[in-house]
């Protein structure tokens, strides 16, 4: 049973046959039966473009395919790496693999260009294709009639109001986290953290600046054994680095007090329970912590009240801990994790002119009403010595060629409303966005839910007073404006090559890790064009 | 009323509302992928439950004794996410239960509470979908998805400072 085509036929005939090979109108299926009783025949063939493969691009796409008015659509989503699926497989830490697990969702979302007749409506893939580089945006939108800005956060908050953080032995945590993922483009991070750790002779020392989840991702693991990273997606290149050879100690440290902390509680109960790493927290910190304003802000929200309790239960045990080990130094673990509060990072400071020897932090107090509450510096000061030093203060978008003018340069956002980007222009495809880049760089993976039915139904809304533009006089594909360029990107399969090569019992350290990753993209493109 | 029967009958089931155990997931489990909670077979004995979804529309659908309510929502084309594969490493299966549902059932273990702290719109008869299996005595009940407000993220919105 076939889905019948009752609109301008002419116009999809001409449309499918000269600029689209692939099939647009597929069969109909069980899967799409309420899309036919709702008479979807009859639903326009849009084109549209997500650009980035992240969780908010992936949910974007999966709503729009999950809506009627979609059933005839041509859905395409572009990254500028061979690989999808953003920080899902570059963000995530290895050691959450439960967390990754949406990659089975997403991947059940792309185009298997060897299975077209199932007859579902699926996401195309176009891996290696960097908008604004090998194809501008306006070109896109000329392609097609609706471009989904989904490419997340690029970059950081600049961290230069820390004096000398050009020193060797600073990084930031995005470049951190990107390098143990096997991030293609991060591979120069690996002899550097390794210079750092060198230089710890005796007990490594590290410094993690910032109080979210990805400054306790970094925390976890530094801090985690071999044995506890072995079955994990770590890449080998890190591992190896990453591997301890010296006791190791890791301050995390943040401005203001526990009850402010951005992280969550299950990453904090996490340094609770690692194998050979004792968790640190003090209670002088606490206390300084529990203002007036503190203690509203955890009566206010449940979240709040189990993080003191987790918190206040940490500090105890690590009074008992001290009281036990101060005289036997047999019991001392391989890392300690010190999760440090209410001290501001003033400036790095060197002995030998060119790497990090310590980081200078001034005592902070809180001054503010609930909610709203600021770190103080008291004029007190601190050093801590560090080799290698983290820099987690948050993740920040940046403008693609093409997307200055609705830039908002302080939030690190394109400025919108529920996702469209108003004031495009009118002969164009219109403009949205999702994710990091429409609301700034917080959540976990499941906001990007909400937020991207948020998009979408701005989208829908849009797109039912208006039907798809007739091409102009040489229209060109995707397919053929890439081809034109010589830009040869990964589809779906290719994708899937890479993936096989990666889980490949020959890659792979021992049959419990997932995957070795490709860390190269010269050896992922090569995976992807075998045949 | 389906309710009062609940109550009177919640000391009675409560050893019997079961939940999956939500102790951390091994990389072996995750990589023998999870499909929302237990294989039940086609053929289990079903009750009925409704699914108050965000839009206000209800939907009646048979529930297999044994399921989790991940998989039932999954298996009536319900937009429940289920992100983590119901492993309780996410909060995307949020539901809320009708307090006297939720008193009968055993409490969340410590990692299912931990994901709750997350979810969008927390009650306090909120519960993961994947971690509550279907029971006789839910026959009749109706479980809400909580609401994403259209508001939620205006543009405007100011991010906290660290």
């Amino acid at each position: 049973m076939y889905r019948r085509i009752q609109q301008p036929l002419h116009l999809l005939a001409s449309r499918i046959s000269r600029h689209c090979p692939r099939q647009r109108i597929r069969p109909f299926t069980s899967r799409s039966r309420r899309a036919l009783d709702d008479d979807s025949s009859s639903a326009a063939a849009w084109k549209i473009a997500i650009v980035g493969s992240g969780p908010s691009g992936c949910y974007t796409g999966k709503y729009l395919l999950k809506s009627d008015a979609m059933a005839n659509s041509q859905i395409d989503v572009l990254d500028r790496l061979p690989t999808p699926y953003g920080l899902v497989r570059n963000g995530v830490a290895p050691d959450h693999p439960e967390v990754k697990s949406v990659h089975h969702d997403f991947d059940s979302l792309f185009m298997k260009d060897g299975n077209e007749d199932n007859g579902q409506n699926l996401l195309n893939f176009y891996g290696n294709v960097t908008v604004g580089t090998d194809i501008s945006l306006e070109e896109l939108r000329e392609i097609y009639d609706v471009v989904v800005l989904a490419y997340g956060c690029e970059s950081v908050r600049p961290y230069d109001f820390i004096q000398n953080s050009k020193l060797e032995g600073i990084l930031s945590a995005r470049e951190f986290v990107s390098w143990y993922n096997g991030h293609v483009d991060y591979e120069w991070v690996g002899p550097l953290v390794e210079k750092a750790l060198k230089r710890g002779s005796g007990q490594q020392q590290v410094v993690v600046i910032g109080h979210g989840n990805v400054a306790l991702d970094c925390a976890r693991i530094l801090a985690k054994t071999r044995e506890e990273l072995d079955p994990t997606d770590i890449a080998a290149r890190s591992l190896n680095i990453i591997d301890q050879q010296n006791r190791r100690e890791i301050s995390v440290i943040g401005r203001r007090g526990h009850v402010q902390a951005a992280f969550t509680i299950k990453e904090a109960r996490e340094l609770t329970r690692l194998d050979d790493a004792n968790f640190v927290v003090r209670k002088d910190e606490l206390d300084m912590g529990r203002t007036e304003a503190s203690k509203q802000e955890i009566n206010a929200a449940r979240p709040r009240k189990r993080m003191e309790k987790l918190l206040t239960d940490a500090a105890a045990a690590t009074s008992a801990m001290k009281n036990n080990t101060d005289d036997d130094d047999s019991q001392k673990k391989a890392a300690e994790v010190h999760l440090r509060f209410l001290l501001n990072p003033t400036s790095f400071e060197t002995k030998d002119g060119s790497s990090l020897s310590h980081v200078t932090c001034e005592r902070t107090r809180l001054v503010g009403d609930a909610g709203s509450q600021s770190a103080e510096g008291t004029g007190e000061m601190e050093t801590i010595e560090a080799q290698l030093a983290l820099v987690s203060i948050g993740y920040k978008g940046v403008a693609i060629p093409g997307t200055e003018e609705w830039y908002d340069d302080k939030r690190g956002i394109l400025k919108n409303t529920h996702g469209l980007i108003e004031g495009s222009k009118e002969d164009l495809g219109g403009l949205y966005v999702s994710g990091w880049l429409k609301r700034g760089p917080s959540g976990i993976i499941g906001t990007n839910i909400t937020d991207a039915k948020d998009t979408v139904a701005s989208i829908l809304h849009a797109l039912k007073s208006s039907s798809p533009v007739d091409p102009k006089e040489g229209w060109k594909s995707i397919d053929e404006t890439l081809k034109e360029k010589g830009i040869n990107p990964v589809n779906w399969d290719g994708y899937r090559r890479i993936d096989a090569e990666e889980r490949s019992p020959s890659r792979k350290r021992s049959e419990l890790q997932p995957r070795e990753k490709i860390c190269s993209r010269e050896e992922q493109l090569k995976a992807a064009f075998s045949s | 009323m389906f309710s009062n029967r609940l109550r009177q009958t919640a000391s009675r089931i409560a050893p019997r509302l079961h939940q999956k155990s939500s102790s951390s997931p091994s990389a072996a489990a995750i990589a023998k992928r999870w499909h929302g909670g237990p294989h039940v077979a086609a053929d289990a004995p079903t009750i009925t439950v409704t699914f108050l979804q965000p839009d206000e529309t209800k939907k009646e659908v048979a529930a297999r004794i044994g399921e989790s309510f991940l998989q039932v929502a999954h298996r009536n084309d319900i937009d429940l996410e289920g992100a983590c594969e119901g492993v309780c490493a996410c909060s995307t299966c949020h539901l809320i239960f009708p307090m006297d549902v939720y008193d009968a059932l055993e409490y969340p273990e410590e990692d299912e509470e931990d994901m709750l702290d997350m979810a969008f719109g927390l009650t306090e008869s909120s519960r993961l979908g994947c971690q509550v299996l279907i029971s006789e005595e839910m026959d009749g009940i109706m479980v809400e998805m909580p609401k994403a407000t259209r508001n939620f993220y205006v543009d405007g919105h100011v991010p906290q400072p660290h």
